[in-house]
């Protein structure tokens, strides 16, 4: 398989300094896809809680943003039942100066702020606008559930 | 060509299937309330082709993509009762007896099968066949 420089590079560093709080590892069968844990961040709903994603970087990367869902069951207003990730990077806002690891420090960075205003999951936007004490118990507790 | 691993390449196909494809003949989507991380199992829907005994008549489908996808092809079972040689006595679709299943590629998807067994309902030699009342199920 042809593999771009920079994909290797990428992979090499994040490997040699990686990230607190989230690790990446390519599968051998396949560089461009990655088995991504992200530690839930301290002071959010999520505190505690390990999260499984898998990233998948495209022919066209980095003209084109990598793929990103989570595996783990995650309420989150920006996340959806399939796992999937509304967030502006990963879609309109991506530029090829960003890398796996801004991507995956974003992804990181929307834990520790939900934005109802831009949801991808309704249900848990509403509750989230409706009662947001409430709804931050229900995301401890999927956490707590889920996130081992 | 980027290997697209089993889960994004589901993921894609959920969006096309989401939106119209083509002229809407076939359709499918997830099962099971959509929740499951996985996706392995789906509904599809085939609108029976003009001008064969299958017009205007509607087939539901279940289809299940399991671990080894798109490696291996997805596997096919009418709901709906439906005569055709690819198909068995209980609404199997016959792998060995479906070109697309039979020669599987990794890049074929749901819709290619859906759309081979739509052809094969029209073909000169399976469109005047005696079919099941409509809306039977298996």
């Amino acid at each position: 398989m042809a593999m771009s420089k920079r994909i290797l590079k990428e992979t090499e560093r994040l490997n040699a300094e990686p990230v607190p709080g989230i690790s990446a590892t390519a599968h051998e069968d396949n560089l461009r896809y990655f088995d991504v844990i992200i530690a839930g961040p301290s002071q959010s709903p999520f505190e505690g809680g390990v999260f499984r994603l898998e990233l998948f970087l495209p022919e066209e990367y980095p003209m084109t943003p990598p793929k990103v869902r989570f595996l783990t069951k995650i309420y989150h207003p920006n996340i959806d039942k399939l796992g999937r990730i509304c967030l502006d990077i990963l879609k309109d806002k991506w530029s090829p100066a960003l890398q796996i690891r801004t991507v995956l420090l974003s992804v990181q960075a929307l834990l520790s702020s939900p934005n109802p205003d831009d949801p991808l999951a309704n249900d848990v936007a509403q509750h989230w606008k409706e009662n947001e004490n409430d709804a931050i118990e229900t995301a401890k507790l999927w956490t707590k559930n889920y996130a081992k | 060509m980027a290997k697209v691993p089993r889960n994004f390449k589901l993921l894609e196909e959920l969006e096309r299937g989401e939106k119209a494809i083509g002229d809407r003949t076939v359709s499918f989507g997830l099962a099971d309330g959509g929740e499951d991380i996985y996706m392995s199992n789906w509904n599809g829907t085939i609108i029976g082709p003009p001008h064969s005994v299958h017009e205007n008549r509607i087939y539901s489908l279940q289809i299940h993509c399991g671990p080894q996808y798109p490696d291996s092809p997805p596997v096919f079972k009418f709901v709906s009762r439906i005569n055709l040689p690819c198909v068995d006595a209980n609404g199997n679709v016959l792998g060995a007896k479906l070109g697309c299943l039979s020669q599987w590629k990794a890049q074929y998807g749901i819709e290619t099968v859906l759309q081979e067994l739509r052809r094969e309902m029209a073909s000169s030699s399976n469109r005047k066949l005696p079919q099941p009342p409509e809306g039977s199920t298996f």
